[in-house]
């Protein structure tokens, strides 16, 4: 597997060696090793935990630069809803998508329309699938990652539909490379990301050979230009071909509430996305038909690259919607005549990311695991982080595959020194 | 792939154990009626098979099956040990429960039929298909019961990739 970079970059000037991050992660991919966050390439999902937790601001998202726009003829800023959710009553998405516009991108695209025809899309492929049930979502990249690796069972219930910013930004560039008579490749597409997870999905995407999109802002980091933007220009761009159900996408619930079908649930939050899944692993949930989950508790309006908090994105979002009328845009037709094209269809299977047994062999496995289990049962269990792994398991499996020191463990040399310290047993120790 | 584990030096013996030795073993106490840990103990087995690197559709499928047999304890036994047993290329889990048994096995093993309780019911069981699960999801089934003294399932799932049914 060819290791692509991701999205969350440690800054060694920052990092104090605090166990924050390393205790967040899910996936438990990070190490402090002499005062640095160490991430584990294989194991990392992006899910931007770290970045959350981190208060030294020592972990950050790896965007797009500024010059990446002048390698292309043309530009286009395609936000996340999430966006449109960060400003007061009077901003409008017609005044943000013209703002963007101002930050250097030669044309804005919204997405709400495509989350909609999405979720058209995803009644129809539900009618018409055999199971496994219940059907999983692949909008929270974080969430896909998470399956391949933890829940490799569950690959057969993702939902393969293409995501709506991919399939926006397809679309886009496929009619104005028609338009202005350019080569796909002279188009750039940049999406103004609310999560980490987003970022990498555009980096080493998933059921796709190649994104649509050609690198991602965060939100974080334009928000100040594009606010004072606003202020500066009253103007605004229609807000015709806005989709009011398309906005919910934006918080958690949002997509199944754009859904006809209505046996379905929505899953908040990292602690809630591993309960359910450990649970449809073991074969309940599956009366239901679909199930759409975030890692971000909120939805995306809770990532960590967002600057209005997810208590305020969401009630703004709402506040859009209905001032829109709570409209729906997409024709039925519409859907049906893509869906006969094959559309919004991923092009690629999703593999399971193998993780790592202790050994190839069973028997030398074995022989790890109750290695694992005696130094386990010889370490505190205080789970204190101070050695560099996030608890004392994790130590203890790192100790069994060469990754880590017994020593490490601060109580554990607190006995050496003091078994040292008594003449009688000097230099022996257990 | 495997660059960050130790290189183990992987002698190429000849099989040494018996097709049946068990290489591994443990065992996990089920409680009756405790339905806050319903689920532990077979969340425990995967993660030890996981690790031991066993086949994910054989972990899956042995999941499913420890899934419904702790959930049979808890809703309906005292108490029960539920003890893995990893060989060369299976695993084998036994139940051991202490509870009422079960007067018609035969009966029991159809689907649709269950004794569960309506409050069983409102919470997701008792819709009878417990026991066929288990026997579908393994590779090797069996079942005894003594009423008034309890019942052990014993059932086997293939890690070498042959599938049941």
């Amino acid at each position: 597997m060819i290791n692509r970079p991701h999205a969350v970059v440690t800054d060694p000037a920052k990092c104090v060696g605090c166990v924050a991050c390393s205790q967040a992660c899910p996936t438990r991919a990070i190490r402090v090793r002499s005062d640095l966050a160490v991430i584990d390439d294989e194991l990392c999902i992006d899910c931007g935990m770290c970045i959350e937790v981190c208060g030294y601001d020592a972990i950050r998202p790896r965007t797009s630069s500024p010059a990446d726009l002048r390698k292309f003829k043309h530009t286009v800023a395609v936000p996340s809803l999430t966006l449109y959710a960060q400003f007061g009553d009077d901003v409008h998405p017609g005044r943000v998508l013209r703002g963007l516009r101002q930050l250097g991108f030669d044309e804005t695209y919204d997405i709400s329309w495509m989350c909609e025809m999405v979720a058209s899309a995803t009644d129809a492929y539900l009618s018409q699938s055999k199971g496994p049930w219940p059907k999983i979502s692949v909008t929270c990249p974080a969430v896909l990652r998470l399956i391949q690796i933890r829940y490799p069972d569950l690959i057969p219930n993702l939902v393969p539909i293409e995501t709506p910013r991919e399939l926006a930004a397809k679309l886009r560039r496929r009619r104005l490379a028609a338009e202005r008579g350019l080569d796909p490749s002279e188009i750039g597409m940049f999406f103004i990301t609310p999560c980490t997870a987003i970022i990498h999905s555009i980096e080493a995407p998933e059921g796709l050979e190649a994104s649509y999109l050609d690198g991602a802002f965060a939100i974080t980091e334009t928000y100040g230009q594009l606010l004072k933007a606003i202020k500066h220009d009253p103007g605004s761009d229609s807000e015709e071909a806005i989709s009011a159900r398309g906005l919910r996408w934006a918080m958690a619930g949002g997509e199944i509430s754009s859904m006809r079908n209505a046996n379905t649930i929505t899953v908040r939050g990292l602690r809630d996305v591993l309960y359910v899944f450990d649970r449809i692993e073991s074969g309940t949930f599956q009366g239901l038909d679909f199930i759409e989950a975030y890692i971000c508790p909120g939805g995306c309006v809770g990532g960590q690259l967002t600057v209005a908090g997810r208590y305020l994105a969401q009630r703004n979002i709402r506040q859009l919607a209905k001032r829109l009328g709570d409209r729906g845009l997409v024709k039925e037709e519409k859907v049906r005549s893509l869906l006969h094209d094959h559309f919004f269809d991923m092009q690629s299977e999703i593999s399971a990311r193998r993780v790592r047994p202790l050994a190839r062999d069973l028997r030398q496995a074995i022989a790890l695991k109750r290695e694992k289990d005696a130094l386990l049962e010889r370490l505190p269990r205080k789970d204190c982080a101070a050695c560099g792994a996030p608890n004392c398991e994790t130590l203890a499996d790192d100790v069994v595959r060469g990754e880590a020191k017994l020593e490490d463990c601060v109580f554990i040399r607190l006995e050496q020194l003091q078994a040292h310290e008594t003449p009688h047993r000097g230099g022996e120790d257990g | 792939m495997d660059q960050t584990q130790p290189t183990a030096p992987r002698p190429t013996l000849p099989d040494r154990e018996a097709p049946g030795e068990v290489l591994y073993r443990e065992a996990f106490r089920i409680v009756g009626n405790d339905f806050e840990h319903g689920g532990e103990a077979a969340a425990a087995i995967k993660a030890v098979l996981k690790q031991l690197g066993l086949p994910p559709e054989a972990i899956r499928r042995l999941s499913i099956a420890n899934f419904e047999a702790e959930m049979n304890v808890i809703m309906y036994a005292a108490e029960a040990q539920m003890e893995l047993a990893v060989m060369h290329d299976s695993v084998r889990v036994t139940v051991t429960d202490r509870g009422p048994g079960i007067p018609d096995i035969e009966w029991a093993m159809q689907e649709g039929n269950s004794t569960a309780t309506p409050e069983m019911r409102a919470r997701g069981f008792g819709a009878g298909l417990g026991l066929p699960n288990i026997r579908r999801s393994a590779d090797e089934f069996s079942i005894a019961s003594t009423v008034g003294v309890g019942t052990t399932l014993t059932y086997v799932v293939y890690a070498n990739g042959a599938t049941a049914t």
